[in-house]
């Protein structure tokens, strides 16, 4: 299971209004464990009124740059953006687990490759850091961006990405397309859809000569242009897809205390939640709660039985039950409620179990 | 750019999902019940046919045979490694169950998994000998590599990306044993094999799940499948029975 580690902040950089780039430095001997490939993320922890949240964020970094950076986009209501954006300061200590990810592809000293990017808003993060690696990389690749904005305000990292045309003249292009301010091109401004990426595909950009495509924005434009790229001949192996949850809540409901405690009988009520579809059944107390379910002809997850995999993972919303074997859910996990269901016997009377949540 | 698009409608829409934050946990149950079918069925594979190496005729079979071992462990931790990001303890997973246990031979379970674990129904029977590794290893590889086209699509692109270079590998395995099975017909006549043909062929097609599964519509609208069973197993049957009758075998009917 992956470790956090220590990173010293040394720096705290405004690029827009409202996102910042967060310069790293991992501590403790932690530093080979931070070595990154292009376009991989960082998941950071952190505790908000004694509740641990976790967040990821993309490192924006080229890998022969020798430096750790991420960059963080304020989200409305998000209780981490928000305080890196406020309150993030150099000298603080954040917590972090080594890079993963795999939006990237090997990179060869030797390619002649056109690499096509697309980013929407802070999704520019992971394919700024795979541009400069690949075009520091392979001398004889080029790479085109098209980067979805607002506005010319909300750009972030223009300057530089304008530094990086000058320094790969001819090899990096950038088309920036704008949602509300209007450019001297028609075809600029509006949101990046299927249509625009087809029209884009005819005079703008060689589709044919497109190797590798990444894509990193919010869910609909990656359905539009996954859509366009498909029809331009492009198939999915050549497609890399970047996508963090834009739904990601910004603070976790609280666990629901136990209500009533344990009693004499040795039978509990569980009221157990599949599918959006709820059924209350009665159970011994020496069976586990996903044997229970299986009983009653429930069709709930499972494979190892033995507490390592965690594809029975529900949550418990009332009452208590207890876990013999627990390999696979870590400690916020079951703090939040999540119980591994082969493994959890019900103490209390009555249960109320979810596998939807 | 501020559009709202829930995760669902996203993957019913044929979106992709990259890493275990952005997914909701239904999804993440059958993702991860897929992941574990296809590690145990590698494990489980693997480990029987270990035991069936010194039984190849001559080096090259054994070779064959133990590049074949090697190669579905390396395939299982592929997968296995994607499961840890979920939280899958993987050491303790690969150790936690012996992966070389087998029911008898005559047992009918149709496609019922064993209760502890979730290797295909076809890879709880023994193996009895070379010849009989070979059968079915190839009408068992030839349904992997059906399998793994439809696999590697799935809406998540890790475990995508995993089954595309795992289905190169599987494939060739397939070409190993119908290598095998030619050297066993020159040598043996086909007569001799019939009967592990037989034995094998319904337990292999009975891998593809059942037929009306209720839970297919689900998953497709996940994006975790796109071809229902049957369809599959059609393509199976017309591709495998097309490299029985190269060797003189036939379906069992």
């Amino acid at each position: 299971m992956a470790r956090f580690h220590d990173l010293e902040v040394t720096d705290v950089r405004k690029t827009i209004r409202d996102a910042v780039v967060v310069t790293l430095k991992p501590v403790n001997g932690a530093a080979e464990e931070f070595d990154f490939t292009q376009g991989q993320y960082l998941t950071f922890r952190r505790d908000f009124d004694g509740e641990e949240l976790r967040r990821s964020y993309s490192i924006c970094a080229g890998t022969g740059e020798g430096i750790l950076q991420v960059g963080i986009k304020r989200v409305d209501g998000g209780a981490f953006s928000t305080w890196a954006n406020t309150e993030l300061k150099a000298g603080d200590t954040l917590q972090a687990m080594p890079p993963m990810g795999t939006f990237f592809t090997p990179l060869d000293g030797a390619a002649e490759k056109h690499y096509l990017g697309f980013a929407g808003g802070s999704g520019i993060t992971p394919v700024l850091s795979i541009l400069k690696t690949t075009l520091a990389a392979e001398p004889a690749s080029s790479f085109t961006l098209v980067y979805a904005n607002k506005g010319v305000n909300t750009i972030m990292f223009r300057e530089e990405l304008e530094d990086l045309k000058n320094l790969y003249m001819g090899r990096f292009n950038v088309i920036h397309v704008l949602e509300s301010d209007a450019q001297e091109i028609d075809l600029f401004t509006g949101l990046v859809t299927e249509e625009k990426c087809a029209q884009l595909f005819e005079h703008w950009i060689d589709i044919q000569s497109v190797d590798t495509a990444f894509i990193c924005g919010p869910e609909p434009m990656m359905l539009g242009i996954a859509a366009a790229l498909r029809s331009a001949g492009l198939d999915d192996s050549q497609i890399k897809f970047e996508l963090f949850a834009s739904a990601q809540p910004g603070r976790a409901k609280r666990k629901a205390s136990a209500a009533d405690a344990a009693s004499s009988a040795n039978q509990t009520k569980a009221a157990i939640t599949l599918d959006g579809a709820t059924q209350t059944i009665e159970m011994g107390k020496d069976m586990t709660l996903l044997d229970a379910a299986l009983e009653n002809a429930m069709d709930a997850p499972y494979a190892c039985k033995a507490g390592v995999c965690s594809t029975c993972r529900c949550k418990v919303l009332e009452g208590e039950v207890e876990m013999v074997a627990n390999h696979a859910l870590e400690d916020y996990e079951v703090e939040k409620g999540y119980v591994l269901s082969c493994q959890a016997y019900p103490v209390t009377d009555s249960v109320v179990v979810d596998y939807d949540q | 750019m501020s559009e709202e698009m829930s995760i669902e409608s996203y993957l019913a829409q044929g979106g992709v999902l990259t890493n275990p934050s952005n997914v909701p946990p239904r999804y993440r149950a059958e993702l991860l019940k897929m992941m574990a079918t296809f590690v145990d069925s590698e494990l489980a594979g693997a480990a029987g046919f270990a035991d069936i190496i010194n039984e190849g005729p001559g080096i090259k079979s054994r070779i064959a045979a133990a590049k074949i071992v090697l190669e579905k462990s390396d395939s299982a931790e592929k997968v296995l490694r994607i499961m840890g990001e979920f939280g899958a303890d993987t050491e303790r997973y690969a150790d936690h169950h012996p992966w070389t246990a087998r029911l008898e031979r005559d047992a009918d379970i149709g496609q019922s998994r064993s209760k502890h674990d979730m290797r295909l129904a076809v890879f709880n029977y023994p193996l009895e000998g070379w010849a009989d590794a070979v059968v079915m290893n190839l009408l068992m590889g030839r349904a992997v590599a059906v399998q793994l086209e439809e696999l590697s699509h799935v809406s998540y692109q890790p475990l995508a990306e995993a089954f595309r270079a795992i289905r190169p590998v599987e494939t060739r395995h397939a070409e190993l044993a119908e290598e095998g099975l030619m050297q066993l017909v020159e040598a043996q006549g086909a007569a001799a094999l019939q009967e592990q043909a037989d034995y094998w062929w319904p337990r292999v097609a009975a891998s593809f799940g059942q037929e009306a599964s209720g839970k297919f519509e689900g998953l497709r609208a996940m994006g975790l499948r796109r071809t229902p069973n049957e369809e599959l197993k059609a393509s199976w049957q017309q591709e495998a029975a097309a490299v029985l009758s190269k060797a003189g075998l036939k379906p069992a009917g």
